[in-house]
């Protein structure tokens, strides 16, 4: 290495400087299937053990803060253990009568998002979870509140989750009573924090009102149906045929923490495990 | 430098690169938060040369890729950039001077960002408002903060003269 106090540009120092420009250039313009890898490659290994040390880090933060829960539930369970028994053995039948791993209909991985700092970061995020926990590119993404996006590049141990707000993000909705369809894809920002979805092509006639749920349709075949993706806010335009709705999402990706990706999706409706009461896709 | 005085720099350059990876999630808002990894670069760019800060800056933007591959190629462009850019200006223009690195540290981490934001194509409209006007402050200031801290702390390690202001 050389450390210099006080120096100006040579010409090899701009030499240097122009290739590494040059370099940039050609990284930028490389096609996905070249520069996934790549990028794939650097993963795996240098960024590896950084990785590794964020995900230990997002643990640590996660189990100080259930600590604080643990021990403020600690007096109430001692009281339940009196009743271990007969509340585990009512637990099982009520599991079994609701039925909720079939209402899931999928078997999921959790995963930590581990953010960067880069301004579109929102776009695309790395997860703690690779294909060695069974995550394959195209598998469904999903936090408690609903759809985050779906898997680009499934690595060994973590993955790259194409959000709903990468530009290139489309997915079939409809609104919650299966009434309305349309095209979703992201539209800008509403606000420092606000990123928002629109969704188009719905039929001049049919209108949906402020507040309606927006669900995957399951069209398509990648994202199962009856996940949400967020909230009808406002008409964004309207054409001769068609109007377009902005759509507040369900699940912000910049500040999402903690995620499911859904390995085995299945066909199913997977409307019953978002509802608020059915814990069914609690991670 | 002597070798042990190299060896201080690249363990506080190390350390900054483990605060990246540790402590940055837990400093608030993602995108507020500072980051320690463009700080690292930033205070390397103050004692190397502008080549050796470019090829750095390329080196530590193509990681950065890495992670963020919406933007594949422009973090590494932007990294080089404010890396050749930084260590030129420091040894044209500046003074070896606490706020002086602090506003450096603050203009370099802007200047990534408009640089990433504009060059990854990705962002547009308010989108783009929000980011430079809003957000990239904002992050410049608290990675400012910490490379003031930083500097303050590990002053004679890095081998940096500091004039008062």
């Amino acid at each position: 290495m050389v450390l210099g106090a006080d120096r100006y540009a040579t010409r090899g120092d701009t030499l240097v400087f122009l290739s590494t420009l040059a370099l940039s250039l050609i990284a930028m313009s490389l096609p996905p299937g070249l520069r996934d890898p790549v990028a794939s490659g650097l993963r795996r290994s240098i960024l590896w053990p950084f990785l590794q040390l964020q995900t230990q880090s997002e643990e640590l933060r996660i189990s100080r803060t259930r600590l604080v829960q643990v021990t403020a539930a600690r007096d109430s369970a001692a009281l339940a253990a009196t009743f271990l028994g007969e509340l585990r053995a009512e637990n099982t039948r009520l599991r079994d009568l609701l039925g909720l791993r079939a209402r899931l209909g999928s078997r999921f991985v959790p995963a930590e998002v581990l953010h960067q700092a880069s301004p579109t970061d929102p776009l695309t995020v790395v997860i703690s979870a690779g294909a060695r926990q069974g995550v394959q590119p195209l598998a469904p993404v999903v936090a408690p509140e609903g759809l985050l996006g779906i898997v680009s590049v499934a690595d060994g141990s973590t993955s790259v989750v194409a959000t709903w707000a990468h530009p290139e993000f489309r997915a079939s909705g409809m609104a919650a009573d299966g009434s309305v369809y349309g095209i979703l894809s992201p539209r800008g920002t509403a606000g420092p924090g606000g990123w928002v979805l629109v969704l188009e092509g719905v039929p001049y006639r049919q209108r949906v009102p402020f507040g309606t749920v927006i669900l995957t349709s399951g069209l398509g075949g990648v994202l199962p149906r009856g996940i949400p993706v967020g909230t009808v806010i406002a008409v964004a335009g309207e054409t001769g045929w068609e109007r377009t709705y902005l759509v507040r999402p369900a699940v912000p990706p910049g500040a999402v923490t903690h995620v499911m990706v859904l390995v085995e999706p299945g066909a199913g409706d997977l409307r019953p495990a978002f509802e608020p009461d059915s814990g069914g896709a609690q991670p | 430098m002597r070798r042990g005085d190299v060896l201080r720099f690249w363990g506080v350059l190390v350390l900054l690169v483990v605060l990246q990876f540790s402590l940055r999630s837990r400093l608030g808002n993602e995108r507020v938060a500072p980051d320690f990894l463009l700080l690292a670069l930033l205070i390397y760019t103050i004692r190397a040369r502008p080549g050796a800060s470019a090829a750095a800056g390329f080196l530590v933007g193509l990681l950065s890729d890495a992670l963020t591959p919406a933007s594949f190629g422009a973090g590494a462009l932007a990294h080089a950039i404010v890396g050749y850019l930084s260590s030129w200006a420091k040894a044209v223009f500046f003074a070896e001077n606490l706020l002086v690195n602090g506003g450096l540290f603050f203009v370099g981490t802007w200047l990534r960002n408009v640089i990433l934001a504009v060059a990854s194509g990705k962002l547009a409209g308010p989108q783009m408002t929000w980011e430079l006007l809003v957000w990239s402050p904002l992050e410049g200031v608290t990675t400012a903060a910490a490379g003031v801290l930083v500097l303050m702390v590990f002053r004679q390690w890095l081998a940096i003269r500091l004039e008062q202001t």
